[in-house]
């Protein structure tokens, strides 16, 4: 009985995609930014709050301006918001930008290559890295209840930053 | 044998889960509204509407539609 | 009127346009925009040379999401039907004429949970000899990775049917229906969807309009819904196909395959061609016309008074062709407009792989659409 329950579990696990544990090191990742590229490696020491998203996303555009204000409040104690974006074309990425403008770095990544190694499971996505480079939490979707909850993590996770 | 046969059943719909395998962050044309089913839009209901008053055929895609007294 | 009880019913309004993406990446996500509708319908038919049936349907529909995990959609739509539709087969003389007001409203509730959602809702209907009032829930259920859907629901409407000519008085319907489906992703440019259906239906099912109509008190009708829908990456449009299989105990059987081309072009303009093949078989109890040598029209050969029968048009064996053109353009970042014009045509002898019911004339119609579409 047991070998078969382990059998089945094997089977479930096997078949959902791999889903990022907490405390779990956050992979890399090096892409080309608005001005720049952005480089997980070099924000060693900050709390990054990195978000994949896309302009065919529609709670994104009520995710940016919380993620404004999040930048703004949180930017001098050490935090950083990175949005990965994932649009297969880039050019529709600065059209939504130019409607829906973000004051934190953006990064392109039109492969997915960085979605796809952090296990992502829905648009938009958002993982929160504390500043020993380990996952703490992996978030999907964005709805108005989200931002009390997001908020909290955030400022628990710079509480532990000196 | 019957825990035999739900075990193959499960890893013949795991291996089913390779078809559509496709990742949330490339759903970008799926998002499009010409590619859902969602089709409640004022034309629908007209088309639909004049098919159901002049054809036998009905129904298919939604439940619990009123009816007319349509000629 | 069939009302599709889809939930997020209203989000193929909130158009993917180059400026305005509203709409979600998993179908079962609560919308983030509301819109408003307003549309008019004007259709006309017409047989053997003559004007039958005129309808202006003016129509209002609404869709808002309410408190982030539900959303809220209603529409009303009032048809100012007149004309004249044939006591029997296509028999001009002594059709009857009618001009009546129809009006409906529809409501559906809809609440979003974590991978699904549920949506109730309520359809009344009410002309002068005919209040029709229906209760729905339908469910749908995603798969983790979103790239799969169920979808169940279950109808019931109860009709209460009066004519002018009291044929019959305080007549009844009720039909209860089911609904099974399921949406896959195929690729990342590829969705398709089967729905099986069925209705059961019992009570009054005759045209009291037409001549000596009468038609079994039960109806049940089984519905196979086939859709695919595929981008096409190199000139940016979508093909829309859709296949519907029908079959009921009257003896009906029909065929339904749809074909639609989504084109976008520059200016935020989108056109779409459509063209639609219909066949049907005929009802079991419905009669050709060819008359009585004794009685002449429109009593049917060896007629006694008894058994079902009908000369109804709708339930002869035919084959119809839609020919339809949509031209949509998204005026600015909330308001868009589509218009569709039509032209239908029914004929006996379009039937497909079989014979058609012979003898009548050939049903014309064209349509005209417009909506004028909000969001916020």
């Amino acid at each position: 009985m047991k070998l078969k329950m382990m059998m089945l579990a094997a089977l479930l696990a096997a078949s959902s995609a791999q889903a990022l544990e907490k405390g779990a090191p956050a992979p890399q990742f090096d892409l080309p930014g608005l001005d720049g590229a952005i480089k997980l490696a070099k924000l060693q020491g900050k709390v990054v709050y990195v978000d994949f998203w896309a302009s065919w996303c529609g709670p994104c555009r009520q995710s940016f301006p919380w993620m404004n204000e999040m930048q703004a409040r949180y930017g001098g104690k050490g935090l950083q918001i990175v949005g990965v974006n994932v649009d297969a074309k880039s050019d529709d990425a600065r059209q939504f930008l130019t409607t829906t403008p973000a004051r934190f770095a953006i990064a392109f990544d039109p492969q997915g290559a960085t979605p796809r190694s952090y296990g992502i499971k829905g648009m938009p996505s958002s993982v929160l890295i504390g500043p020993d480079g380990k996952v703490l939490l992996e978030h999907s979707g964005f709805r108005e209840a989200d931002r009390a909850e997001l908020e909290s993590k955030i400022q628990s996770a710079l509480g532990g930053v000196k | 044998m019957k825990t035999l046969l739900a075990l193959a059943a499960l890893a013949a719909l795991s291996g089913c889960a390779s078809i559509g395998n496709v990742q949330p962050w490339e759903k970008g044309t799926l998002a499009r509204s010409e590619m859902t089913f969602k089709d409640g839009t004022l034309f629908n209901r007209y088309d639909d509407h004049i098919y159901t008053s002049r054809e036998a055929s009905s129904g298919g895609a939604g439940v619990g539609g009123g009816g007319c007294g349509c000629n | 009127m069939t009302i599709n009880k889809e939930s997020g019913m209203a989000a193929s309004i909130l158009s993917a346009a180059l400026m305005l993406p509203g709409v979600q990446a998993h179908a079962e996500a609560p919308p983030t925009n509301g819109v408003i509708s307003v549309g008019y319908l004007d259709y006309r038919d017409s047989q053997s040379g003559l004007d039958r049936i005129k309808v202006h349907a003016p129509s209002v529909s609404i869709m808002a999401p309410v408190a982030g995990v539900w959303s809220v959609s209603g529409s009303l739509v009032k048809d100012d039907v007149s004309g004249a539709s044939p006591r029997y087969h296509t028999a001009v003389s002594g059709a009857s004429h009618m001009d009546d007001d129809r009006k409906a409203g529809d409501v559906a509730l809809t609440r979003y949970l974590d991978r699904g959602s549920v949506t109730v809702g309520a359809a009344y209907s009410t002309e002068h000899d005919y209040v029709s009032r229906a209760l729905s829930l339908q469910g749908s259920y995603e798969s983790e990775d979103r790239n799969r859907t169920w979808t169940a629901g279950i109808g019931h409407s109860d009709d209460k049917i009066d004519p002018v000519n009291q044929i019959v008085t305080n007549e009844r319907k009720r039909t209860t229906n089911f609904l099974l489906g399921v949406t896959q992703v195929l690729t990342a440019n590829d969705v398709a969807q089967l729905t099986l259906g069925y209705d059961n239906g019992s009570g009054y099912f005759s045209d009291p309009y037409k001549a000596f109509d009468n038609r079994p008190r039960t109806r049940y009708e089984t519905t196979l819904l086939a859709r695919w829908n595929h981008h096409v990456a190199a000139t940016d449009g979508t093909t829309r196909l859709t296949y519907r299989y029908y079959r009921d105990s009257f003896g009906v059987r029909g065929h339904t395959l749809g074909a639609e081309y989504v084109q976008p072009l520059s200016d935020g303009w989108t056109l779409t061609p459509e063209v639609r093949l219909y066949t049907q078989s005929a009802a079991s109890f419905y009669y050709d016309p060819v008359y009585d040598s004794k009685l002449g029209a429109p009593f049917p050969p060896g007629y006694n008074g008894t058994g079902y029968m009908s000369a109804d048009q709708r339930l002869s064996g035919f084959g119809a062709v839609t020919l339809g053109l949509k031209a949509s353009k998204q005026i600015d970042k909330l308001w868009s407009v589509d218009a569709k014009v039509s032209a239908y045509q029914q004929r006996g002898s379009w039937r497909l792989f079989h014979q058609g019911s012979p003898g009548l004339d050939a049903l014309r119609a064209q349509t005209i659409q417009i909506a004028v579409n909000r969001q916020w």
